[in-house]
């Protein structure tokens, strides 16, 4: 069983990332904003496989993301997607402690480019209609999500990336480079 | 000098009796002044054991709650009526499911609860759902056994509200904060912080005067608007138990 769930942990942990979002623990928030979860996943998975199945991999994510969110006129997808593309071409460093805080860091700036890109989709659908000013309160959010998803990316990133290094190479979609770690 | 001592001795002062009246007189005077608040006040302290005790305060209760219900059900009667005349949204009659939150997400930007009753108990897409303090949202989606409701703070949730005290009309926006905003096409609307909050009687989404919030600022003038900010009086992060109430359309 142990062998089984360490081999099929990519698959089995992409199932769960839609369970913990909708159970969003309130016990991890910031000003009540809980950490971006899709990227803590996208994070190892790009930086092992690489780009394009990053790319791939955002694309899923963001469809299922978007299917269990109500918000029918924004979607997730675009933000994810490049974030696939760019943890792909990230390289592993050789220091652990560099490392955390580097997982940190990738996702604030990747937690901040999602929420943007969120939010342009926002003031663009209301633009004519109430007037965008009334938004710009909600920037807050942002701010938030890129603290609390920059502040727990070390300690999921670096659990994730260990984990999924044992089934390395068996989820592959796109076998078109060679991963060197 | 025998006659003049006799004299003295027999003065009206002398006499107790006469002390005795003329209390008596004075004190009708007093009473005459103070328009018998001393015997008010004496029978305050006297009859204060015999009031009327805990027992006799709950018939009142009962018998006024009773009224209150009754002219509750004629008022709400006559709207249905008017409402029926007017052609404008109403309740359904077969009213309303209790739910389960089972999934909350009440921050950053997408604000939605999931409550564990679905297409499988009755639940439609459109129906809304009230919670104690007032409207939560509306039921944006269903699956088999469940229903995920858009909250009035999601940036998609846009309803028409009602301010009974300057019986005006305006749009509740929701943000993605926990603030939404409250928009008024008429710049000379006076509006007030503590204002009441309620779903608009011309809405043909929900049906009306559903509590909703509680004006707690207002903007500054901008174009041809006026803008308040709305404090929400259902609480969506702590709420556990909500019920979904259908409209007929």
């Amino acid at each position: 069983m142990e062998k089984y769930f360490n081999k099929h942990f990519s698959l089995i942990s992409f199932l769960f990332i839609p369970i913990i979002y909708f159970w969003d623990p309130n016990w991890i928030e910031f000003f009540g904003v809980q950490p971006y979860w899709p990227l803590f996943w996208l994070l190892p998975w790009s930086m092992i496989y690489g780009s394009i199945d990053g790319l791939i991999v955002g694309l899923f994510l963001g469809l299922v993301l978007d299917s269990i969110t109500p918000e029918s006129g924004f979607t997730q997808i675009p933000g994810l997607v490049i974030c696939g593309i760019w943890f792909g071409k990230l390289s592993f460093s050789s220091n652990k402690i560099i490392s955390h805080f580097r997982y940190g860091f990738i996702c604030s700036i990747a937690s901040f480019f999602c929420g943007t890109l969120y939010f342009s989709q926002i003031l663009i659908k209301n633009f004519s209609v109430d007037g965008i000013y009334l938004y710009f309160p909600s920037l807050s959010n942002i701010f938030s999500n890129v603290f609390v998803t920059g502040l727990f990316a070390p300690l999921f990133c670096s659990i994730l990336l260990s984990l999924f290094r044992r089934s390395k190479g068996r989820y592959m979609i796109f076998d078109l480079k060679k991963v060197n770690i | 000098m025998v006659d003049i001592r006799r004299i003295s001795t027999n003065r009206w002062w002398h006499r107790k009796k006469n002390w005795g009246l003329l209390i008596f007189l004075l004190f009708l005077i007093f009473v005459r002044i103070s328009k018998g608040s001393l015997y008010k006040d004496l029978y305050f302290l006297i009859s204060k054991p015999f009031w009327p005790g805990q027992f006799q305060r709950e018939v009142l209760t009962k018998s006024f709650e009773q009224e209150s219900f009754i002219k509750l059900k004629q008022l709400e009667k006559d709207n249905k009526r008017l409402r029926e005349l007017l052609s404008l949204q109403r309740l359904s009659d077969s009213e309303s499911i209790s739910a389960t939150v089972i999934s909350r997400k009440t921050g950053s930007w997408w604000r939605q609860i999931v409550l564990n009753k679905g297409a499988k108990d009755g639940v439609e897409v459109g129906s809304f759902v009230v919670g104690p303090g007032g409207l939560l949202g509306r039921v944006n989606n269903t699956s088999l056994y469940t229903s995920s409701v858009t909250l009035l703070t999601s940036p998609e949730s846009k309803v028409g509200i009602w301010i009974e005290r300057v019986q005006s009309h305006g749009l509740l926006v929701g943000l993605g904060n926990n603030m939404p905003k409250v928009i008024f096409y008429n710049k000379e609307i006076e509006i007030e912080v503590g204002d009441f909050v309620l779903s608009s009687p011309a809405s043909t989404l929900l049906p009306p005067n559903i509590p909703i919030g509680i004006i707690q600022s207002v903007d500054a003038e901008l174009k041809a608007q006026k803008t308040a900010n709305l404090l929400l009086l259902a609480k969506p992060q702590a709420i556990d138990w909500v019920q979904i109430l259908k409209v007929s359309i």
